[in-house]
């Protein structure tokens, strides 16, 4: 005779919750939700820092001189492609060169050109050969050759940049917002950093084609020691008009900008977890209120307390087991959506994949997860184990 | 005749109050009585005579107000739950109108289902009582597939997995029809000619009179035979 191998209090645990199949999986679906929130939560801050830390190491830079105002936004708009409103002259470009702990500096001037028939916003960033060395992982594709001369009406484009005008090199390229027309000599093969999607072109071309002669936006520097950054910037402080931000600071300054929307969706998670853990709860109560009479036969039978315990803490804690793979599949699978969510929140997020679904992550949830079943489970389980057996007495069939 | 040794059970002057409020309701009011070591005694009474009460102070599910009870030589009116418990493990099969099967069992997992709270293995006395029941054939079904007769025969079976020293039965018949109910009487009548001690409340005079000897409860008093 075949008894079936889940026959066991495991097994009595896990068929009772074939009982309302329903209950069951409205139950697991809202621990699923809360575990796929808190997933993709851990995930997100994983991932960021992850990228955030390989694209500020992919620069080859250690400050930007930025005009005076925030400097953290200055810095930070600069790393990111956006414009800044305010510039510096073009002296403090000579000075800073002349400082005796840079090794590379290159002047920048970022500017916008809202394209609003197309709906998107170009940025167009002028550079000198100054920026090479600057900008290391920069390949030019195929035929591509840097400017000709300083002032020619050249551009080179982002690899995203040539492929949505749809350019060639060789190509010419009409800007109407500017008037004016320019020749590809250059595209760039993607390096999937913000230079993607930019346009570039010589300096002085970018001076005068946005009428800021002489002016710049940004100066980004390479000191010959990394150890040299404590002197160099109080030394490149005295600029008039200039500000340093290293890219220590950048870093802190992109982890907290994420710390407002962390909190965000942490509070987020915390509610869903409550709100799991409730239903966790209110699913074992009504359990318990629903099978007294089969729980005091089991008593009856000569089930002890501690029995009648582990079984409907085991059904908690499998409420809570399903809801937590539930979950992870979840947010593996939703992930790409989250992300895209929280790209709309951080408008300074790297390029690359945000979400790090690591063991760890996991582990952390399913943790979570089971925390959240075994702490709703127990005051039920509790209940259930107080019945008495002449429960089993007051049955209705 | 009556040796001490073969007594399985005494009680004397069980008395078991319920107060509901500032009311008390004497369910059980003194009563004495034991019995043997292969005995097979019914219950009977009026409806709220006490019978249910009494099966259940027998059965250790519950704590007599006063008096004492002694299973096979061991007094258990006043013990902890984990005694009771043991002790209803061990010494004690429950049969149920209802029979209380579990849905989500088959009829064979439903048997052996005491063995998992006893933590003993007993799959070789599943389907020899199965055999004894007269259900081998259905030892896959689940209750629900099962007539009422059928059910109750299950719940029989589950009752002696643990090979208890005693059978307690609380209107076993009470939800069957007479052919379902006579088969139950032949077959607590079969368990009883193999030895088993059976205690049966019932209101089903035939099973009552199937016993060697009735005890009969009034208002929580237990008649003596002179009063009948
Ligand atoms: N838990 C309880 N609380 C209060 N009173 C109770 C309780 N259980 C039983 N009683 C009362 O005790 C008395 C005996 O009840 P019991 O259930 O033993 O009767 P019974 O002989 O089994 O009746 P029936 O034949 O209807 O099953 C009744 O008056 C009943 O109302
Ligand atoms: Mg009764």
């Amino acid at each position: 005779m075949g008894i079936s191998p889940t026959f066991g209090i495991g097994g009595l645990a896990w068929r009772n919750l074939t009982r309302r199949p329903f209950r069951t999986s409205l139950t697991v679906s809202g621990v699923s939700v809360a575990v796929a929130l808190l997933a993709s939560l851990l995930a997100f801050g994983k991932g960021y820092e992850r990228e955030l830390s390989r694209e500020l190491d992919a620069m080859g830079i250690q400050m930007m001189l930025v005009p005076l105002g925030c400097p953290y936004d200055a810095a930070a708009r600069v790393l990111k492609g956006n414009a800044l409103d305010v510039s510096l002259p073009a002296s403090a470009f000579v000075k800073a060169k002349q400082d005796s702990a840079v090794q590379d500096a290159a002047p920048l001037l970022m500017t916008t050109l809202p394209r609003p028939a197309e709906g998107r916003t170009d940025l167009w960033v002028g550079v000198t050969s100054e920026i090479r060395p600057l900008k290391p992982w920069w390949k030019l594709t195929e035929g591509s050759h840097w400017f000709s001369s300083d002032t020619s009406d050249s551009v080179i484009l982002g690899a995203e940049a040539a492929e949505t005008e749809l350019r060639r090199v060789g190509d010419s390229f009409y800007s109407p917002e500017t008037g004016r027309k320019f020749k590809v000599c250059g595209v760039l093969e993607r390096s999937g950093t913000a230079d993607d999607s930019q346009f570039f072109v010589p300096l002085k071309t970018a001076q005068s084609m946005f009428h800021q002669p002489d002016r710049l936006t940004a100066i980004a520097i390479r000191l010959k020691d990394p150890a040299l950054t404590g002197e160099a910037s109080t030394r490149l402080q005295t600029i008039p008009g200039a500000q340093v931000v290293t890219m220590t600071e950048m870093m802190g300054t992109f982890l907290n900008l994420v710390g407002s929307v962390r909190t965000l969706i942490q509070s987020l998670a915390a509610l869903a977890v409550l709100i799991s853990a409730l239903s966790i709860l209110t699913t074992m109560l009504s359990t318990v209120l629903e099978r007294t009479n089969e729980i005091g036969l089991f008593r009856a039978m000569g089930a002890s307390r501690s029995q009648v315990f582990g079984l409907l803490a085991l059904e908690s804690a499998f409420l809570a087991i399903l809801g937590s793979v539930f979950g992870v599949l979840l947010a593996g699978v939703a992930g790409s959506g989250v992300e895209r969510v929280v790209r709309s929140f951080v408008s300074l997020a790297p390029q690359g994949r945000l979400l790090a679904l690591t063991s760890d992550v996991i582990l952390q949830c399913c943790g979570v997860g089971l925390l959240i079943g075994i702490g709703a489970g127990v005051y039920p389980a509790w209940r259930a184990s107080r019945l008495s057996p002449i429960e089993a007495l007051r049955w209705e069939n | 005749m009556k040796s001490v040794d073969n007594v399985v059970l005494r009680a004397e002057s069980l008395t078991k109050i319920y107060r509901r409020g500032v009311e008390e309701v004497r369910a059980l009011d003194g009563v004495t009585f034991s019995i043997e070591e292969g005995e097979f005694v019914s219950i009977v009474g009026q409806s709220g005579s006490g019978k249910t009460t009494l099966l259940n102070l027998i059965g250790c599910m519950d704590t007599p107000t006063s008096g004492t009870i002694e299973i096979d030589g061991h007094e258990t009116s006043r013990l902890s739950d984990r005694q009771s418990t043991r002790l209803r493990s061990e010494k004690i099969g429950f049969v149920f109108q209802h029979f209380g099967l579990i849905p989500t069992l088959s009829v064979e997992e439903n048997i052996m289902l005491p063995t998992l709270f006893a933590r003993r293995a007993a799959k070789g006395k599943a389907s020899e009582l199965l055999e004894q029941v007269g259900l081998s054939h259905r030892h896959k079904h689940r209750p629900h597939e099962l007539s009422g007769g059928e059910m109750q025969r299950v719940a029989i079976a589950r009752a002696l997995i643990n090979s208890p020293a005693l059978l307690l039965a609380d209107e076993p018949t009470g939800n069957l029809d007479s052919t379902n109910g006579e088969a139950i009487l032949r077959l607590f009548t079969d368990l009883n000619r193999a030895g088993l001690t059976i205690i049966v409340v019932t209101h089903n005079p035939a099973l009552a009179d199937a016993a060697h000897r009735q005890l009969n409860l009034q208002d929580g008093h237990l008649l003596l035979e002179s009063q009948l």
